[in-house]
């Protein structure tokens, strides 16, 4: 292991530190003053950028584990074996930082655990709760030979490897659940997910996007690996994955598009309004430019054409996450939602944690085979096909030119998309109370309460009754003003709690209004009242 | 099935009066949130508000769904269905997901947002009450009738009489009846109900079948899925094998550097 972490400049050290530090602050603020006081979440808007993109993101990002590994066990396709280690570190790093977030995001984070006792097979969180569980649990155990490779610890190595097929097995179904599931999180509220988004196909949608995007990650994550740990990049491997990448992009654009189609919201997409133009920046970023990029080999197959596909797969699927939690459920909230400053560096802190304990895994773990293979078979082409193809352009300004259009292309689809709700926003006309409401039946139905007689106290002039029908304005009756809690309501609670007498005199009961200004005062005319 | 009760509101008879919304902080003991109560709204201190909406007062409190989206979105069974109508929070259980918010087709669930160990809240329907066989107290003070209590079914009845004798002054329309499947909660207007500020485009079946559909397939899926991943890797491992065995049975013959792919964990 090189000690790369001295003889690197320590600035990204500095940015950490500087990340962590205000991420532990927050983690504070959000501890002792509660959600109210660390997030921008409200009761319109009850699940922000912690849901959207810690736990939805985190799981999705963390799908290369299951796919890679179900393509190296189950399908023994064997040359996916060197990158499968760190793609697995990534999913259980992932998951174990989706839990973290849940613990900042539950309003009661000490009962997490309920849901293992509680159950309720009818509500997909309980789902959730449960994949989250189990998938953490098999992804410890099929990182957990790392650690036992570096202690030499044979034993529970051998165990371990017996079980690894059956693991691996169930990690896939329980993914399968889980990335689904959280697609079907929304199933329930097709009244209050844009159309855009809402769809029966969800969890479909869900599942088939998180298969692309566990690729795209795994050439992320190499890449970073390569330049951080200067690791071997297996780019065969890797362009295979891109291949991958553009065949499940393709099917998941036409199963999109058929969606959209069939329930009649196609048109929408290119609507100039708010969600339509987060729509197409998301389809732009994370699908179409991908596809696009990666059918070219030259760019496949390239270091740098591979990483800035895999990059904008990335974006463009947190997009689209983000656009499913946050974009399309403004609308019908009523309110519009950005994180607080608490919930972003909290985010922040999160992701740089992740980043540290891969870097850490990586340092002190076997996490990247050790033993060179064979030299990766190079791509030969015959000559003549060479010749024909001679590029036009070098690949790197090419990529550049393709993955810097779609991207800018993108970003100016958000920007548009802002700017019309912004329009949209100050368009909204503001809520001006209506016309009077019309209440002639009502009163005609109006039973207007008994009088109540106050008992003569000490060195009173009389007794007191109180007529409701004399204390009613009868063009707005409002039982509001003397009906909270110094005047409880009889009919309801049965009793009174007849306040003593002289008190009765004060501002908080008669006194109130019998102040000399909106009525005679209680200090004056005596009589008025006390009745002898 | 006399024992499912429920409240009818009726927009023509309410008077705007706030005994109702006065009653319910009463009997929840909750503080002052407004300087009126026509411009209160609902929070995690209001479980009813009475609006001005399209030139009418009108309730707005829990609805009491026969099939709660908030039961059934619920992951450890803090909410709960009683037989008698009302749908309560068991606080005990509540791990603080706010899923019932999110998923609730009528926005009532509120949250303690300032609070560090934060509950759900709403209208419970005075369940306690109700099992004293006593009225909400909403309804109990209501000077107009324009809340009435009563056994769901008679309820219904109720409305269709009140709309057979007007059938010019009503909307043709128990609102609460279908929508959603059905709610304990019922209202009549003379104003279209969207003016009312209530949606009309809920879906008429329960929402909680939206997602059952899709979760009632998990167990079948877990037992296909497994026979099926298992079954390729038995057909993936053979194929395997055998190609090792040819592939050993040639080194014997030429042999020559060649990879072998073991299965098992690199050696460290």
């Amino acid at each position: 292991m090189t000690r790369w972490s001295f003889r690197r400049p320590s600035f990204w050290q500095l940015v950490f530190a500087v990340i962590l530090g205000v991420g532990l602050y927050s983690t504070v603020v959000r501890f002792t003053g509660g959600l109210g006081a660390s997030t921008a979440l409200s009761d319109a808007f009850p699940w922000g950028l912690w849901v959207g993109f810690d736990v939805l993101c985190g799981v999705a990002l963390a799908a290369g584990g299951f796919t890679l590994s179900a393509v190296v066990y189950i399908f023994n396709i064997e040359r996916f074996r060197p990158i499968i280690r760190p793609t697995i570190l990534t999913a259980f790093l992932g998951y174990v930082l989706v839990i973290v977030a849940l613990l900042f995001d539950l309003g009661r984070p000490y009962r997490i655990w309920h849901p293992l006792v509680m159950w309720n097979p009818h509500s997909v969180m309980f789902e959730v709760a449960w994949c989250v569980m189990l998938y953490t649990t098999v992804l410890a155990l099929e990182f957990s030979p790392m650690v036992f490779e570096r202690l030499r610890l044979e034993r529970p190595l051998r165990i371990l490897h017996a079980l690894t097929v059956p693991l691996v097995i169930l990690g896939v179904i329980l993914s399968t659940l889980h990335q689904s599931s959280l697609g079907s999180l929304y199933l329930i509220v097709p009244e209050k997910l844009h159309p855009l988004w809402y769809s029966p196909l969800l969890p479909v949608f869900f599942f088939i996007s998180a298969i692309a995007l566990g690729c795209a990650m795994t050439i992320f994550e190499s890449f970073l690996s390569y330049r951080a740990f200067r690791k071997r990049l297996e780019i065969d491997l890797l362009a295979d994955l891109g291949k991958v990448i553009v065949v499940t992009l393709a099917v998941y654009l036409v199963l999109k598009v058929q969606d959209l189609a069939g329930r009649g919201v196609l048109s929408r997409v290119v609507e100039p309004t708010y969600e339509g133009r987060m729509f197409l920046a998301e389809m732009l970023l994370g699908v179409i430019g991908p596809i696009l990029l990666l059918s070219l080999r030259r760019i496949r197959t390239d270091h740098f054409g591979l990483f800035v596909s895999a990059v904008l797969v990335v974006l463009g699927f947190i997009m689209n996450r983000l656009n499913v939690s946050i974009t399309g459920m403004e609308a019908s909230s009523g309110v519009s939602y950005f994180p607080s400053w608490t919930e972003l560096s909290v985010t922040l802190m999160i992701v740089a944690l992740g980043f540290a304990l891969f870097g850490a895994a990586a340092k002190y773990l076997p996490v990247f085979p050790e033993r060179e293979r064979l030299p990766a078979p190079t791509l030969v082409e015959p000559p003549a096909v060479a010749v024909l193809r001679r590029p036009w352009i070098g690949t790197t300004p090419l990529v550049l030119i393709l993955g810097g259009l779609f991207f800018i292309g993108a970003m100016g689809s958000a920007y548009s998309g802002l700017q019309h709700r912004e329009r949209a926003l100050a368009a909204a006309p503001p809520t001006s109370e209506e016309s009077e409401p019309e209440i002639a039946d009502g009163l005609e139905r109006f039973e207007v309460p008994p009088d109540v007689t106050f008992p003569q106290g000490e060195a009173s002039p009389g007794p007191v009754t109180f007529r409701h029908a004399s204390h009613l304005n009868w063009e707005r009756p409002n039982c509001t003003i003397c009906h909270h809690e110094p005047f409880r309501m009889l009919k309801a609670f049965g009793s009174v709690a007849s306040p003593p007498a002289r008190d009765l005199h004060d501002e908080r009961h008669c006194g109130r209004c019998h102040d000399g200004r909106t009525s005679f005062s209680v200090k004056e005319e005596c009589t008025a009242c006390h009745r002898p | 099935m006399g024992d499912k009760k429920g409240l009818l509101f009726d927009a023509t008879l309410c008077i705007g009066c706030g005994a109702c919304y006065e009653a319910c902080k009463e009997r929840n003991q909750l503080p002052r949130t407004a300087a009126h109560f026509l411009e209160d709204r609902l929070s995690d201190q209001t479980y009813t508000v009475v609006k001005r909406r399209g030139g009418r007062f009108v309730r707005q409190l829990c609805m009491h769904c026969e099939v709660p989206t908030c039961v059934s979105v619920c992951p450890v069974g803090a909410l709960e269905k009683t037989a008698t109508g009302p749908v309560i929070y068991h606080e005990a259980r509540c791990i603080g997901c706010r899923y019932c918010m999110l998923a609730c087709p009528f926005g009532i669930p509120k949250y303690e947002w300032r609070k560090i160990l934060p509950r759900v809240r709403k209208c419970d329907l005075c369940a306690d009450r109700l099992a004293a066989g006593r009225p909400t107290a909403c309804a109990e003070v209501c000077p107009t009738g324009a809340t009435r209590f009563g056994d769901r079914q008679a309820l219904i009845e109720e409305a269709r009489a009140r709309i057979r004798a007007h059938p010019q002054k009503y909307v043709p329309r128990i609102y609460g009846l279908e929508e959603v499947g059905g709610t304990s909660v019922l209202l009549l207007s003379d104003v279209p109900f969207e003016r009312l500020g209530y949606r009309t485009d809920l879906l008429s079946e329960p929402l909680p079948l939206l997602t059952w559909q899709v979760l009632q397939k998990i167990p079948n899926f877990v037992v296909v899925g497994s026979v099926l991943l298992g079954g390729i890797w038995w057909i993936t491992n053979r194929r395997r094998e055998v190609q090792l065995r040819e592939h050993q049975q040639r080194e014997v013959r030429e042999p020559s550097a060649s990879e072998s792919a073991d299965p098992s964990h690199e050696e460290p």
